[in-house]
């Protein structure tokens, strides 16, 4: 599934869609360049589970919890260098809790990421215009299908 | 001797006190993992409950693992603070031997296991000789099904205890059909059963160091996590 959006507001929205949807138990693996909005994204996730909590990026703590309808775990892992690190955390005991993940540049540690994730990628498309992004979903587990509802 | 025991390596939050002839209390809570939320209250209660005070106390027992990474590291670090600021001595047991020893006495072979997620257990293998319980295999990390095939070389009865116990029990019984299982009682990590190990440990004067004992978290080793992943890769194709 994909989307094309023009505001931080509409990633934002698009997020909160997906965040007031998750399940417990989901992996979200964010992908995309620095400044295409993953973090907004992550905000609005954040806000559709019903969280009040401000949400900032994890960049240097590796991990930020917060309470919602569901546990969220926050994950940024752009300053590791090996997936070795985050395993060391007790990263599986995160991911395969009750609570919903999300994994900023989780292509870093593909290894540790387990195949029934939703992966959304957000790309810029320079030839539309700098704010132009294009948002791709893809999941190959059926318990991600209410992404399909995002289109209603 | 007096013991605080604590073991916070699974889902089970526990901590006893014991002296050389009882275990004196015990509170334990085998419902998600909150321990960092709960540890300090249940051991305050657990003392204003034998009426006693952390100045009774001769020596602690924390858990070694293998385990969950946070759990170890609350046990640990709980257990070394107040083993640093009471300056008594305290030993670390793992709580797979824990674990065997709740079903002492048991002929053939007790087989603790614990989920290490990824269809992989932590277990060891242990036999009860002349009233003793004996490990007679490594600590290890390895597949459900790797442990499967190394437990049907051996030719004695077989008993699982642990928290691995409820996720695998269906296949342990379809490939190890004469295997028993823990009564559900024993089947989890009890700080009472840790403590009395390390009390014995203690009065022989074994301690462990403040600043090297560390826990024993079992990371797969790395060529079988690229094994692993070139395994998943291939699937994937």
């Amino acid at each position: 599934m994909e989307f094309v959006v023009t505001t931080v507001e509409e990633t934002y929205k698009i997020g909160e869609l997906i965040g007031a949807l998750v399940n417990s138990g989901d992996i979200i693996c964010l992908i995309g360049d620095l400044g295409t909005g993953k973090t907004h994204l992550t905000k609005g996730i954040a806000k559709g589970l019903g969280i009040e909590d401000h949400v900032t990026s994890p960049t240097f703590t590796i991990v930020n919890e917060y309470k919602g309808r569901l546990t969220l775990y926050h994950f940024d892992v752009y300053r590791v260098n090996d997936p070795e690190e985050i395993a060391a955390i007790g990263f599986d005991e995160y991911i395969f809790s009750d609570a919903v993940s999300i994994i900023e540049w989780a292509n870093y540690i593909e290894d540790l990421i387990p195949l029934n994730n939703l992966t959304i990628n957000i790309e810029k498309l320079p030839e539309y215009g700098d704010n132009y992004r294009k948002i791709t979903i893809q999941y190959s587990d059926k318990r991600y299908d209410y992404i399909k509802e995002l289109k209603q | 001797m007096k013991v605080l025991s604590l073991d916070t390596a699974t889902a089970s939050a526990t901590c006893a006190i014991l002296d050389d002839n009882s275990v004196l209390g015990e509170i334990t809570f085998n419902y998600k993992k909150q321990h960092s939320l709960i540890l300090m209250p249940i051991i305050d209660e657990l003392f204003n409950n034998v009426g006693m005070s952390i100045n009774d106390i001769d020596g602690f027992v924390a858990s070694k693992g293998p385990g969950s990474f946070t759990g170890l590291r609350i046990g640990l670090s709980t257990i070394k603070g107040l083993s640093q600021g009471m300056s008594k001595p305290f030993v670390t047991v793992s709580t797979l031997d824990s674990l065997a020893y709740n079903l002492a006495y048991t002929d053939g072979i007790i087989c603790p296991i614990l989920d290490a997620l990824r269809d992989n257990v932590y277990t060891a293998l242990y036999n009860f000789n002349n009233n003793e319980l004996n490990r007679i295999s490594e600590y290890v990390n390895i597949s459900i099904d790797e442990l499967i095939e190394i437990l049907k070389e051996k030719n004695c009865s077989i008993t699982f205890v642990g928290d691995g116990v409820p996720k695998f029990k269906d296949k342990l019984i379809a490939d190890l059909p004469e295997a028993s299982f823990a009564p559900m009682h024993l089947n989890l990590a009890k700080a009472s059963s840790l403590g009395e190990l390390g009390l014995n440990l203690l009065s022989k004067g074994i301690t462990d160091n403040l600043y090297s004992s560390v826990p024993i978290y079992l990371r797969l080793p790395q060529a079988e996590r690229e094994y692993a992943d070139k395994i998943r890769k291939m699937k994937n194709e």
